[in-house]
């Protein structure tokens, strides 16, 4: 009874649209006051669920997405993108691309990145004749390669909300192969269409410009090395890697490229104050609810569930997928993370699944969410800053949904694509 | 009539005041957890002595974020939230969820201040370790939360219920 009170006052809040952190934050009221428990324990642990050493890791990695992003760190990306590839056939979707992979990399939120490249290449894609919908498909599904690349701070609550004991270093190394893929996989859906509706290439700018935007943007880069680096080698902790990634961004920004104004700067703190704030308080309220959630042995009963359907771990983990796939389309990806890990890790660890190789799996379906309808966060900002209605962009999505869909299928289905790099490397 | 809408826009005025300053006290304790957290690390490999307290400063200033921030974000409307099913509902049905969530929001912000008082008594005699401060300095900022998000939410609530028919469902209420 107590389980069905949390998990029936979750769904009707939500489904009534009241913001899920809270309603997780009810449903485990309601649960602990139906089971006889003090209420309080609800906010004791929300406490303690934000309290954690290495969350603080998130609001440095924000801050310093934010600082690239106000910064014009962007701008020398994509020049250093458009040197590289935009000779190449449908040259500026190439370069929307390969722009994502070094961004995403850095910053590691899809939504900035769409912000951040979207404003830059959507217009300059329309003027060269590119269809606003292809434009804005192309910013929006290669964003999400962001997630994967590190360091992104959706691998840190990934690491949390499976209780400790995942490596954030192996899910760093994991993320990498697997977002060159995505990035691989949408750049060829890209080129067939490109061919297809006849997108022009770019002239080739010389190997003088090749090296010279590379000389510009490879400082903005060292940002995610620092980070990324300082954690693998084991010199600095994730936490102190992001402290000094964002230290090094603002420091950056501020004295060598001299593009981080007042306002940038008051942009940036308070849109990473916003994003924290906005992570935490579901990390905060997940706390109590998944303590629930453990002790009414929903894994395990679930897990009971799907084995009664079929005992073939191939299709137990397709069904995870589906599940995800589906959610995705109506949750966002934090609170995603947050309330599936703790229900479908023990459920793949039991089928043998490396706990890595799942939490590559989750973030690249869950990216996938976010440019899926009715609730795609990046498909929505995608849109915004092209300018084009929803279903206009939804018409021609498909070629690069199934460029991701495979990518997710060989993630999900050989391990050696996350697994092989930790292996090589730890 | 006039006088009650010279009252209702100096409430949203004023709760719009308090909404900035929490997102001042919140972007202070981002820029102090930045600023002594890059002072740990200088500290630790530069001049190889850790300033501990910074550890547990962090600890508390993320929960400063965390929280007071959140409840800005209920003023703002910019928690995840799923508005797809209510959207399907006829026009005052909406209305009327739209009121009774900002209700439900402002009873569980009280339980959380409540709690939050509790757990701000039981901790008064513990110190935070390193900082010699009461641990109730922590749950201060979730009673904080609980206190604003009871402001906020209840005075959303109210002020849709008084002004039932001058209001839209969209765009206002853009929750993702």
């Amino acid at each position: 009874m107590g389980l069905t009170i949390l998990l029936l006052t979750f769904c009707v809040l939500v489904v009534v649209g009241m913001p899920v952190a809270f309603a997780m934050g009810l449903a485990a009221a309601s649960a602990f006051w139906y089971e006889g428990f003090p209420m309080l324990i609800t906010f004791q642990r929300a406490t303690a669920g934000v309290s954690v050493f290495s969350l603080l890791a998130i609001p440095f990695f924000v801050f310093a997405g934010e600082i690239m992003l106000h910064g014009g760190i962007a701008a020398r990306l994509v020049k250093l993108a458009a040197a590289l590839v935009g000779h190449l056939k449908g040259g500026l979707a190439m370069v929307n691309i390969f722009s994502s992979m070094l961004f995403g990399g850095i910053s590691g939120s899809a939504v900035a990145d769409i912000s951040a490249l979207g404003s830059l290449l959507i217009p300059v894609m329309k003027e060269r004749g590119y269809r606003p919908d292809f434009a804005v498909n192309v910013t929006v599904t290669s964003s999400i390669a962001g997630i994967v690349i590190p360091p992104s701070h959706n691998m840190i609550i990934f690491a949390v909300a499976a209780g400790g004991g995942i490596s954030v270093s192996k899910l760093f190394l994991a993320g990498v192969i697997p977002g060159i893929l995505m990035c691989f996989c949408l750049a060829v859906a890209a080129y067939v269409m490109s061919v297809k509706h006849k997108y022009p290439a770019e002239p080739f700018p010389g190997w003088g410009e090749v090296g010279r935007s590379a000389a510009d943007a490879i400082p903005g880069f060292i940002t995610a090395v620092i980070i990324v680096g300082g954690t693998l080698s084991g010199i600095f902790t994730v936490t102190e890697s992001g402290a000094f990634g964002a230290i090094y961004a603002l420091v950056l920004t501020k004295f060598y490229y001299r593009s981080l104004t007042w306002n940038a700067f008051v942009l940036a703190v308070t849109g990473a104050v916003r994003t924290t704030a906005m992570v935490m308080i579901l990390i905060a309220f997940a706390s109590s609810f998944a303590y629930l959630l453990a002790l009414y042995q929903v894994p395990s009963k679930l897990s009971d569930l799907l084995v009664s359907i079929s005992d073939n771990p191939l299709i137990i983990l397709l069904m995870i997928n589906i599940i995800l796939l589906l959610l995705g389309m109506i949750m966002d990806m934090a609170a995603l993370i947050l309330i599936c890990t703790p229900i479908f890790l023990p459920i793949a660890k039991g089928l043998g699944m490396d706990p890595t190789q799942f939490g590559i799996m989750m973030l690249v379906n869950l990216g996938l969410g976010l440019c899926t309808p009715p609730v795609g966060t990046c498909l929505f900002v995608g849109c915004a800053v092209g300018k084009i209605k929803i279903e206009e962009a939804l018409k021609s999505i498909w070629p690069f949904y199934l460029a991701i869909l495979f990518a997710l299928i060989l993630v999900t289905y050989v391990p050696a694509v996350s697994l092989w790099l930790p292996s090589v490397l730890d | 009539m006039a006088g009650q809408s010279s009252r209702i826009a100096m409430l949203e005025a004023g709760l719009d005041k308090i909404r900035a300053l929490c997102i001042f006290v919140a972007s202070i304790a981002l820029v102090v957890l930045i600023a002594t957290f890059g002072w740990l690390v200088f500290g630790r490999y530069v001049l190889n002595v850790t300033p501990t307290w910074v550890e547990q400063l962090a600890l508390l200033l993320i929960c400063y974020i965390a929280f007071i921030g959140a409840a800005a974000g209920v003023k703002e409307n910019t928690h995840l939230g799923v508005s797809l099913f209510r959207d399907m509902m006829p026009d005052t049905v909406q209305k009327i969820v739209i009121i009774a969530i900002d209700f439900t929001l402002a009873a569980f912000g009280a339980v959380m201040f409540f709690a939050g008082v509790t757990l701000m008594k039981f901790g008064w005699d513990t110190l935070l370790p390193m900082l010699d401060i009461p641990e109730s300095f922590r749950t201060l900022a979730i009673t904080s939360c609980g206190g604003l998000v009871f402001l906020f939410s209840g005075a959303r609530g109210m002020l849709r219920l008084l002004t039932f028919s001058d209001w839209q469902t969209v765009p206002q209420d853009l929750d993702t």
